[in-house]
């Protein structure tokens, strides 16, 4: 947990890999190699990790590769993908354009 | 604001369980479900669940499905279809999204059951078309009618990854291989049977190294895994496939209760992020409850009770009735809960070697690496015995919460017992009347009867068929053994289509006398489709 919180933790250089250009969100199209380098970045937890590359943004709102990304992060890091909280977690719970986001329904109802 | 004594989320078998039970209480209950249909993943499981009566074994899961909803319309639930559950807020408020605007409703208890969503391994190419969840396969064969490909690599050998291979090959896909990281196979063993026989071969400490293709999938090649799951060179294998499809485990969809502010716990045991609850799902907000999958991956019968005794507890908290009807009522669902979590397969067996069952008979490593047993072991099994005339042969070796044979037997001719995790044991002093219920009963079609006597030189062994086109009487082709190769000819003699059985069609073959207990499959000599 320590690594999390504390940047002035060592992780080491970025070390480029053969993978690195393999797609992990599919719906934002961000690589494995960008999530790896943007810890080196200082990104250290999953919400700094979504506002800086958008990972899990997108279409399924981080269903696919939410996972996966918290596996990439806590390798990197070093420690285990349980020590790493979730990203927040707000509504709209799931994508809904703007125009409908915005379409308050009137309260119609029961006392 | 609209308002309900009870808001569920999620029309799935917990969640609509745990509707029925509020309402049996005199709850007002709405269900809300993104989904245009109603059941969660229960209309896509074509497949005879396990479990006991109570927990509807031996039952479609499609038809579970229908009751459960008949049920619930029956107590005046109302399900809102096409219903996007946008946020829950304070006070139990909730924000949904029906056609193009957001609706406010407001519960005085809410129960989520939103369920679980896939996991997926990322490997080169995976994002190519062609490559798809095993929930996909099934919603496009089951729901729409439409075969996901024609050759069809499976990673995964858990349950799902097994039962939908299965009916993969209903639908006449060719499965080239099913393929797991993991050193041994994850699901039931009878399940692995039912593929290994038709000829899937299983690729165990296998992994998949690329998806090949610039459109679309057109290969796929897989390699042997180390301990620390990397690549032994050398072992590259490639097969020429349209569709992989992903069964490798599920996640539960949690995030609306971190949002609401419930306190959560990352526990592997249940498939990770999931919220802190109770015994009856209440999470650390009270009159928020959880039940089924998002609460911890399980599978739909323990979701079912799950959302019965959330629904019995959402009416205890609102004072529909008192503390000692609930825990009256909890303690029935929660023994039946409990049977089904005892076994081999339990939660906390999860990942873990079990070389015995409970009886102390040894597991077949075998049957855990190829998903069929050698001949000599299925001998030493209390289901398989050696008998004159017609008897049943039970290939069941692993302590799972099982037991419709038992009940199906008119001759009681097996016993179980008590426990529904123990292994079915042929009583030989009954006699068996070759009625074929027991076999069309076995959910893991585990149950063969066979008769060495059937004439001067020839057995006759009777096996659960449910592939399509179904072999006539008179019909010729190969028998296969419990690995799927050809052994030996075999003529059908007999097909059973009784509707008692729910379409396990029995398929009588005569067989040299020496292949009795060897051959476990038919396929027919001129027709292609699988099995």
């Amino acid at each position: 947990m320590h690594k999390v919180s504390d940047r002035s933790c060592y992780i080491g250089v970025f070390v480029p890999a053969q993978d690195d250009d393999m797609l992990i969100c599919r719906c934002e199209e961000i690589t494995k190699g960008e999530i790896r380098r943007a810890v080196h970045d200082g990104m250290f937890t999953l919400t700094e990790i979504r506002r800086y590359l958008r990972t899990g943004m997108g279409l399924c709102q981080g269903q696919t590769c939410g996972k996966l990304v918290t596996g990439i992060v806590a390798r990197e890091l070093g420690i285990s993908p349980a020590a790493l909280e979730p990203a927040f977690s707000r509504a709209p719970m799931r994508p809904i354009e703007m125009k409908v986001f915005g379409n308050e329904k009137e309260a119609e109802g029961h006392a | 604001m609209k308002r309900y004594d009870l808001i569920v989320v999620g029309a799935g078998p917990s969640g609509l369980s745990a509707a029925i039970e509020a309402a049996k209480s005199g709850l007002r209950v709405v269900v809300f479900d993104e989904n245009a249909n109603p059941g969660g993943q229960l209309f896509k499981q074509v497949h005879k669940f396990f479990g006991s009566k109570e927990h509807k074994a031996k039952i479609r899961g499609f038809r579970i499905g229908s009751e459960l909803l008949e049920e619930a319309n029956r107590l005046g639930v109302e399900v809102i279809l096409n219903a996007t559950v946008a946020g829950l807020f304070q006070d139990k408020e909730v924000t949904v999204r029906i056609n193009d605007a957001i609706n406010h409703y407001k519960g005085d208890a809410v129960v989520v059951a939103t369920g679980a969503a896939e996991n997926i391994v990322p490997f080169v190419g995976w994002t190519l078309p062609g490559v798809i969840g095993a929930g996909a396969a099934q919603t496009m064969m089951n729901l729409h009618g439409i075969m996901p490909g024609k050759k069809v690599l499976m990673l995964g050998s858990g349950n799902v990854g097994l039962v939908v291979s299965y009916q993969l090959l209903q639908v006449g896909c060719e499965v080239v291989a099913l393929v797991d990281a993991a050193p041994k196979i994850g699901g039931y063993g009878v399940h692995a049977a039912k593929l290994a026989r038709t000829g899937v071969p299983f690729y165990l400490s296998h992994t998949i190294i690329k998806a090949e293709g610039t459109n679309h999938v057109t290969g796929v090649t897989i390699g042997q895994v180390d301990r620390k799951w990397n690549i032994i060179p050398g072992t590259e294998k490639h097969f020429d496939v349209d569709t992989i499809c992903m069964a490798v485990g599920l996640s539960p969809m949690a995030q609306l209760l971190k949002m609401a502010g419930c306190a959560m716990e990352n526990n592997p045991q249940k498939g990770g992020y999931v919220p802190v609850c109770d015994a009856y799902g209440e999470t650390s907000i009270e009159g928020v409850f959880v039940a089924g999958d998002v609460s911890g991956v399980e599978e739909a019968s323990s979701a079912m009770i799950e959302g019965r005794i959330a629904g019995i507890a959402t009416a205890e908290y609102l004072g529909f009735i008192d503390k000692a009807e609930l825990t009256e009522k909890a303690e029935t669902l929660e023994n039946a809960l409990s049977s089904l979590r005892q076994g081999m397969f339990a939660p906390e067996n999860k990942g873990k070697l079990i070389e015995k069952t409970e009886e102390g008979y040894d597991i077949s490593t075998h049957l855990l690496q190829n998903g069929f047993f050698t001949d000599q072991e299925v001998e030493k099994y209390p289901g398989v015995t050696k008998q004159p005339g017609v008897h049943a042969v039970i290939e069941c070796s692993q302590n799972i919460p099982c037991n419709p044979c038992q009940d199906a037997c008119p001759k009681h001719c097996i016993k179980i017992g008590d426990k529904i995790t123990s292994l079915p044991v042929i009583d030989e002093q009954t006699t068996c009347s070759g009625c074929g219920l027991c076999v069309a009963a076995c959910s893991g079609q585990a149950i063969f009867l066979v008769n060495e006597d059937y004439q001067e030189g020839y057995a006759s062994i009777t096996l659960p068929y449910e592939f399509l086109p179904l072999p006539a009487k008179g019909d010729t082709g190969w028998a296969l053994n419990r690995g799927g190769e050809k052994v030996c000819m075999a003529e059908v003699v007999g097909v059973n289509t009784s509707p008692l059985f729910d379409r396990t069609n029995l398929l009588t073959i005569k067989v040299p006398v020496d292949m009795a207990m060897k051959a476990r499959f038919f396929k027919g000599g001129s027709c292609h489709a699988q099995g």
